[in-house]
C-alpha cells in the first residue's frame, strides 16, 4: 500500500521534480494548495525555494501556516525541503527580519560574503549562494545544495546532519519527532536523495 | 566541503543530440533522454542541455526534450540556447529545468537578468558569457577580452570582466564562461580569463570551451589555475574518450575536491515505480 503524501503547493517553486522523486520511491502523491486538505493530511512534504518575504509571510500568517502547524502538532510525518526547512524555525534575517513557523527554535542567517577560500594572500572568497554537492556528516553522503541562507539551530539535538561551507557548519538535515527538514534538495541528489526520501516515506525517518 | 562539479553538456537540434553520444550500452546515440540517463548513472554532477535549433518548431521540440529528460533524472538540469524572453524561461522551468541559461538576451537587455532573478530566484538563472581575447597593444597592463554573442559571430564592444561583474550584480545565480578562442580546440580552457572572472565575481563560475583531456578539466578547477567552481565538457565524454567516473577518479587523485562516483544502492530508477 503506497504511502499517501500531500505535497504542499504554496507557490514557492516548481513541484514537479519533488513529486516525481516521491513517486519514484513509492509514494502516492497528491499536490494541494488547499489548507483544509493539507491540515488533514497524514504525511506532508513542504518544499520551497526562494526567499523569506511577502510570499512566506502570507503562508506563515495565513490558513496554510495553521494547516502546517496542525499536521506537526498532531504528530504526523512532516518534511520541509530547503526554504520549507528554514520556515520551520523562528525567523530569518532576510528582508530585515521575517517570521517562520516557530516549530523549531533558531534563526536563519545569510552566508557571510567574506570567508576566504584558502590561506594564500589574495585568495578569493567562498561564493554565495552555496551551490553544488557537499558532504553531510555523520552520514558522509553527498547531497545537492543551492541556498544563500542557512539555519542556526538553537537546540543542537534538533540537528540530524551537518554540512560545512567555509567557516560555517550548518544543519543539512534536522529532526524532532515527526518533523524533518532537509536543507539540500533530495529530489536533485540522485541516489542519496532518493534514499533519504524513501526513508522518510517508509518510516517517517530520515 | 563543497565539491567542484562536472557537467556534461548535450547540444540538441530538432530533438536529437547533435553528433550523438557514443559510448557502450547506448542503443540510440542521438536520444537525449538516453544520453542524459547514461550521464546521470555515470555520476554527472549536473546535466546541461543546449538548444541549437533556433527555429520556432525547434523551441517546442526542445521543451518536450527538457520535459522528458527531467522526468528521468534526479540531478540538477540546466537548459539554454536561444532563450530570448521571460515566457521562454517560464516554460523551460515549468518543463522541469532547474536552471535556465541566457546569453545574448542579457546583453541586449541587462535588466532582464534582474527581472528574471526577482521573479524566479537567482538559483534558477545562469548567465552565459562568451568571451574572446582582443589583440594586444604595446603597454597593455593585462590582456583585454571582449564579450561576443550569437555563437561568437558578433562583437559587442563590451569589456568581458566588467560585463561579468555587472551580470553578478544584477542577480545571476551562476556565470557560465566560454572562451570562444578555445572552444572546439581541445587545447584546454582559457585559464587566465577563467581565473580572473572567478576572482572578480561573488557567484559560482562554470568553465566552458576547449576541454580535450582530463588534465584540462583539472586545470580549470584548480584554485590556483582556472579557479572555476564547475567544468562543462562535451566532446571528451560524448565520444567515449573518457567516462565521467574516470574524470572524477583523475581529479580526486590530483587534489581536486570532487564527489566520488557512487554506485546506486537501495533504490533503482526506472520508469515504473520503485523496486528495491
Amino acid at each position: 500500500m503506497p504511502r499517501e503524501v500531500i505535497l504542499v503547493d504554496a507557490n514557492l517553486g516548481n513541484l514537479d521534480s519533488v513529486e516525481h522523486a516521491l513517486i519514484q520511491v513509492g509514494a502516492s502523491v497528491h499536490i494541494s494548495s488547499d489548507p483544509d486538505r493539507v491540515a488533514t493530511a497524514r504525511t506532508v512534504v513542504f518544499p520551497g525555494q526562494g526567499s523569506f518575504g511577502p510570499s512566506t509571510n502570507a503562508i506563515i500568517q495565513g490558513a496554510m501556516g495553521d494547516a502546517l502547524r496542525m499536521v506537526i502538532e498532531r504528530g504526523d510525518p512532516f518534511l520541509g525541503i530547503c526554504l520549507g526547512m528554514q520556515l520551520l524555525f523562528d525567523s530569518s534575517e532576510e528582508g530585515g527580519g521575517q517570521p517562520g513557523l516557530g516549530v523549531l527554535p533558531g534563526q536563519v542567517k545569510r552566508f557571510p560574503a567574506d570567508m576566504p577560500a584558502g590561506e594564500m594572500v589574495g585568495a578569493r572568497m567562498y561564493k554565495v549562494p552555496h551551490v553544488g554537492w557537499n558532504d553531510c556528516q555523520p552520514t558522509n553522503e553527498h547531497f545537492f545544495f543551492t541556498h544563500s541562507y542557512y539555519v542556526e539551530a538553537a537546540a543542537p539535538e534538533d540537528v540530524m546532519w551537518t554540512c560545512r561551507y567555509g567557516r560555517i557548519e550548518f544543519p543539512a538535515a534536522v529532526n524532532r519527532g515527526n518533523v524533518f527538514g532537509a536543507q539540500f534538495h533530495p529530489q536533485k541528489s540522485q541516489w542519496s536523495g532518493l534514499r533519504f526520501l524513501r526513508s522518510f516515506i517508509l518510516g517517517g525517518r530520515g | 566541503m563543497l565539491k567542484r562539479r562536472i557537467i556534461p553538456c548535450l547540444d540538441i537540434k530538432n530533438g536529437r543530440v547533435v553528433k550523438g553520444v557514443h559510448f557502450a550500452g547506448l542503443r540510440d546515440t542521438g536520444d537525449p533522454v538516453e544520453a542524459a540517463r547514461a550521464y546521470d548513472g555515470q555520476g554527472a554532477d549536473e546535466i546541461c542541455l543546449l538548444d541549437i535549433t533556433a527555429t520556432v518548431e525547434g523551441r517546442e521540440t526542445f521543451i518536450d526534450v527538457v520535459h522528458r529528460v527531467a522526468d528521468q533524472i534526479f540531478t540538477p538540469l540546466t537548459v539554454g540556447g536561444g532563450v530570448r524572453r521571460e515566457p521562454d524561461v517560464r516554460r523551460l522551468l515549468a518543463a522541469g529545468a532547474d536552471k535556465v541559461a541566457i546569453n545574448s538576451a542579457a546583453v541586449a537587455n541587462p535588466l532582464m537578468i534582474r527581472q528574471l532573478a526577482d521573479r524566479y530566484g537567482s538559483q534558477c538563472l545562469v548567465v552565459a558569457v562568451d568571451v574572446r581575447k582582443m589583440p594586444g597593444r604595446e603597454g597593455d597592463p593585462e590582456p583585454l577580452y571582449e564579450v561576443v554573442i550569437h555563437g561568437g559571430t558578433r562583437s559587442t564592444g563590451l569589456d568581458a570582466l566588467s560585463w561579468c561583474e555587472q551580470v553578478a550584480a544584477l542577480g545571476a545565480g551562476e556565470l557560465l564562461l566560454t572562451s570562444m578562442d578555445k572552444d572546439g580546440t581541445r587545447d584546454g580552457y582559457d585559464l587566465w580569463i577563467t581565473r580572473e572572472v572567478a576572482h572578480r565575481v561573488p557567484i559560482p563560475v562554470i568553465a566552458s570551451g576547449g576541454v580535450g583531456s582530463l588534465e584540462h578539466i583539472r586545470e580549470g578547477l584548480a584554485v590556483d589555475q582556472g579557479g572555476a567552481d564547475a567544468a562543462l565538457a562535451a566532446s571528451i565524454f560524448h565520444f567515449g574518450l573518457y567516462t565521467i567516473a574516470q574524470a572524477k577518479h583523475y581529479l580526486g587523485e590530483h587534489g581536486i575536491p570532487i564527489r566520488p562516483h557512487e554506485t546506486p544502492r537501495g533504490v533503482t530508477i526506472s520508469t515504473a515505480s520503485l523496486t528495491s
